[in-house]
């Protein structure tokens, strides 16, 4: 056997996004003829990593050699042209447009801008057909909105086979595929291995990686830490390098919660969940892990009546029905959504108004506010809370992340709610405000709120969880109480590898 | 920072905030409603005299109640916009000035009537728009040919009826320390509304669905019910503009105030509301009124065509929005 130059190499990747290093310095070398896996916890940036060749995302610093030639990729068009295709889990398709036409598009066939019909379906049918085991009863003709979530999924990477790429970055791509239909993928991709291309593929399901990939890159806080053979590599080993020799974090809590169960939750059905149950007590913080996309941000949406679902919620004993957050907000239910920007503020709006939308019927009479004591209230959390603003009239976009992030907080603690719900709440926060609102939320425990948070970080979960419930594709498939809830353990059970995972579904058994 | 301005507790050097008034929209139309009248004023002699000034205020007053609902329904955001305000106030003025026929007696009754209309237009627009999901734009449009069409029936093709010896008065009498009854009318109605937008929850809970409908649902605040008062509130606004006109013209006509819709649309935007929504307030949009009314009557004045009138308004308008866009940009 003779070494082969590498087809893809990159070095040096840096990409900042504000104040967070999402890459810093990261690498990878992927040859022809390889399936490569891409890991890391969350946020190790390989999905970015991934984006840079795909062209999706620019990078501050790189260099890109493919076939040992410096290249530039600067959109995804060139990376195209460089026989580069990209299949993400989030679909670009077009749902009005048929299944041929999407399969097409972008590469349309035809002359002086006159697309050939016939032309497209000489095209398609072959990528149609050996999709077909996968993708059972569909038409070329059917507009994609029809199809189920899955065989879209298979259109998407139909797409990208369409285009022959030499390079095939799936990331998540197998995610809403069943196991029969990952099957038929996997076929694919070893075919495109053995003709030459390579795959570069992320997934958050590691026995896919196991199965399929010949090479994989370890990543771990936007940092290439190893590249290895896959074949004969030990879940643990993996772990480890995955998580490092990481410096215990200290955790910020005391004794075990023992109040009386707050927030009861059976059989939580709908969008992503597939089976919700969960205690939690008075004054407990509970912490939601797993990689990311497992359903962590449904949950909290579905319990604050954002989405619809079905299935039994209690507060107090009391049986609460998830009409709408308005009647969740009545019930004492707060919620800090994941999009600070979109979501939790009111850009355009005065500081004061931010902090006191969710409780000015507290405040009014008759429907009429007072100025004053409007004033006072936003006032006494930008106090409690020590958020550096300028003047309460400033527009709330004028603040940094942080000081935007407690205004969110604010906003929730003035209706002094009994269940507080955190969807990544120090998501692109500084280090200084994180702290602080690490003290925000186990206040707010201690005072005998219970909290329930999702976070894109391990060691965030460590820090202030009393209980960690990890969530895999909808569903809770493990706990960790207390001083078991290390990041070892949170990425083991993510990946559903040792006793984690059995804990639960034996508990489960027994219930 | 026109709504903030009310209420910041200003901490700032005199330059700063000169700098930032002038920054204002608000203050800005009002500089170039000033202008006018001194431009008027030297072109043509008479022009800003008392007389003509409490004259084209008395004219603006129509376009500026029937502005009031237009604005609350741009800051409701989501592409808000009411097409039918125009036929709206038409329609409110023919039910009107048929009731009262020429009667102090039935003022009342005939205002009531033309209100009690009016917020069911209003609330069939908001409902078709929270709840059928159709787009401001469409809904309002389409309403503006059903009321055409309801004008026509209620009509029979041949508007009559009168408006009442009282309402003439408000409007085209002195009565008031020599101005008109109807311009201490529109001052009432502008302080109620700018109370109404700062100081009352259905205000906050409008300024919050207007600049985020995702924020503010996840906030508990009620999104369709907010949206759809916008829009009954719009029309009854309108079907009060439409009265006042009649007060003026004391005839009322088929297509009396038909051709303010755009108008108003125009005054919002002059007065520094956003388009998309959340940012905004009366006093600019009452502003924004005087400036188009005056601006058409200087136009007049210099004996300009109407195309010629309409093409100047254009150009005014996408002038300022350049203008406030720059801004924008700068205090961001």
């Amino acid at each position: 056997m003779t070494e082969t130059s590498p087809l893809v190499r990159l070095s040096g990747v840096r990409k900042r996004y504000g104040g967070v290093r999402a890459l810093q310095g990261a690498s990878l070398t992927a040859a022809s003829g390889e399936v490569h896996g891409l890991l890391g916890p969350n946020g190790s940036g390989k999905s970015t990593l991934g984006k840079v060749l795909a062209g999706s995302v620019r990078p501050d610093a790189a260099t890109i050699e493919i076939d040992g030639e410096p290249v530039r990729i600067g959109s995804p068009r060139a990376a195209a042209r460089l026989g580069i295709a990209a299949v993400y889990q989030q679909l670009s398709l077009i749902p009005d447009l048929s299944v041929e036409d999407n399969l097409v598009l972008g590469q349309e066939p035809g002359r002086a801008g006159f697309l050939s019909r016939r032309e497209a379906r000489r095209r398609a049918r072959p990528v149609l057909e050996r999709l077909a085991p996968a993708l059972g009863e569909v038409h070329a003709e059917q507009p994609v909105r029809e199809l189920a979530p899955g065989q879209q999924q298979l259109i998407e990477i139909g797409k990208a086979l369409l285009r022959q790429p030499r390079i095939l970055l799936l990331d998540e791509a197998t995610a809403s595929l069943h196991r029969d239909q990952v099957a038929v993928v996997f076929e694919i991709t070893r075919e495109l291995r053995d003709a030459g291309a390579c795959i570069l593929f992320v997934s958050h399901r590691l026995d896919e990686i196991t199965d399929l990939c010949d090479r994989a890159t370890i990543l771990r806080s936007g940092e290439t830490v190893a590249a290895t053979a896959v074949a004969g590599i030990e879940p643990d080993e993996i772990v480890r390098l995955m998580v490092g020799d990481v410096q215990a974090v200290e955790r910020d809590h005391g004794a075990r919660p023992t109040g009386p169960v707050r927030l009861a939750v059976r059989g939580l059905v709908g969008g992503a969940l597939r089976g919700v149950d969960l205690e939690a007590r008075a004054g407990e913080i509970v912490g939601l892990g797993g990689l990311q996309g497992q359903g962590q941000s449904e949950l909290l949406l579905a319990l604050f009546g954002a989405t619809s679902s079905t299935g039994e919620v209690a507060i107090d004993g009391d049986p609460v029905r998830l009409a709408s957050p308005r009647s969740a907000a009545a019930r004492g239910i707060a919620l800090v959504p994941g999009d600070r920007g979109s979501q939790g503020t009111l850009p355009p709006r005065p500081i004061q108004e931010n902090l006191t939308i969710t409780s000015l019927r507290a405040r009014s009479r008759a429907g009429l506010l007072s100025g004053a004591r409007e004033r006072a209230a936003a006032q006494s959390m930008v106090e409690a809370l020590a958020i550096k603003i300028g003047e309460l009239g400033d527009p709330v976009s004028s603040l940094s992340g942080g000081n935007a992030q407690k205004v969110v907080f604010g906003k929730w603690l003035l209706t002094e709610p009994v269940v507080v719900l955190l969807d990544d709440p120090t998501k692109g926060v500084d280090v200084g405000a994180k702290a602080e609102i690490y003290r925000i939320i186990r206040r707010l425990a201690d005072a005998g709120a219970t909290v329930i948070i999702n976070s894109s970080e391990d060691r965030e979960l460590v820090t202030v969880c009393d209980r960690v419930l990890v969530m895999f594709e909808g569903a809770i498939h493990a706990e960790l109480v207390g001083d078991e809830i290390t990041e070892e353990r949170l990425v083991q059970a993510a990946l559903r590898i040792g006793e984690g995972a059995q804990r639960r579904s034996g508990a489960e058994e027994a219930a | 920072m026109t709504p903030t301005a009310l209420d910041g507790a200003p901490q700032r050097t005199t330059g700063q905030r000169a700098l930032r008034l002038l920054r204002d929209p608000v203050v800005l139309a009002a500089l170039i409603a000033i202008l006018l009248v001194v431009v008027g004023g030297v072109l043509k002699p008479g022009f800003a005299a008392p007389d003509q000034i409490v004259n084209m205020l008395r004219v603006a007053s129509f376009l500026g109640i029937i502005a009031i609902g237009q604005t609350i329904v741009v800051l409701s955001g989501g592409e808000g916009i009411d097409l039918s305000v125009g036929v709206t106030a038409t329609l409110g003025a023919i039910l009107a000035s048929r009731t009262m026929n020429g009667s102090d007696a039935l003022l009342v009754p005939g205002v009531l009537l033309a209100i009690g209309v009016a917020a069911l237009i209003g609330l069939a627009n908001g409902l078709g728009i929270v709840l059928l999901r159709i787009p401001p734009f469409v809904m309002t449009l389409g309403m503006l040919g059903v009321v055409s069409g309801l004008v026509l029936v209620v009509t029979g093709g041949v508007a009559d009826g009168r408006a009442a010896p009282a309402l003439v008065q408000l409007v085209n009498g002195r009565d008031v320390l020599g101005i008109p009854g109807i311009l201490l009318v529109w001052a009432v109605l502008a302080v109620l509304v700018t109370l109404m937008l700062r100081r009352t929850s259905f205000g906050a809970q409008l300024y919050a669905v207007g600049s985020s409908r995702e924020a503010a649902r996840l906030s508990g605040v009620p999104v369709g019910r907010t949206v759809v008062s916008a829009y009954v509130l719009s029309s009854v606004f309108a079907a009060l503009g439409g009265i006042a006109m009649v007060g003026y013209s004391q005839q009322v006509f088929l297509s009396l105030a038909d051709d303010l819709t755009l108008p108003s649309i125009a005054a919002v935007i002059i007065g520094g509301t956003l388009v998309s929504g959340g940012v905004g307030g009366y006093l600019g949009s009452a502003i924004g009124a005087i400036v188009l009314t005056v601006l058409t009557s200087l136009l007049t004045t210099l004996n300009m065509p109407e195309w010629a009138r309409i093409v100047v308004q254009g150009v005014v308008l996408i002038a300022l929005l350049a203008v406030y866009g720059r801004q924008r940009r700068l205090r961001a």
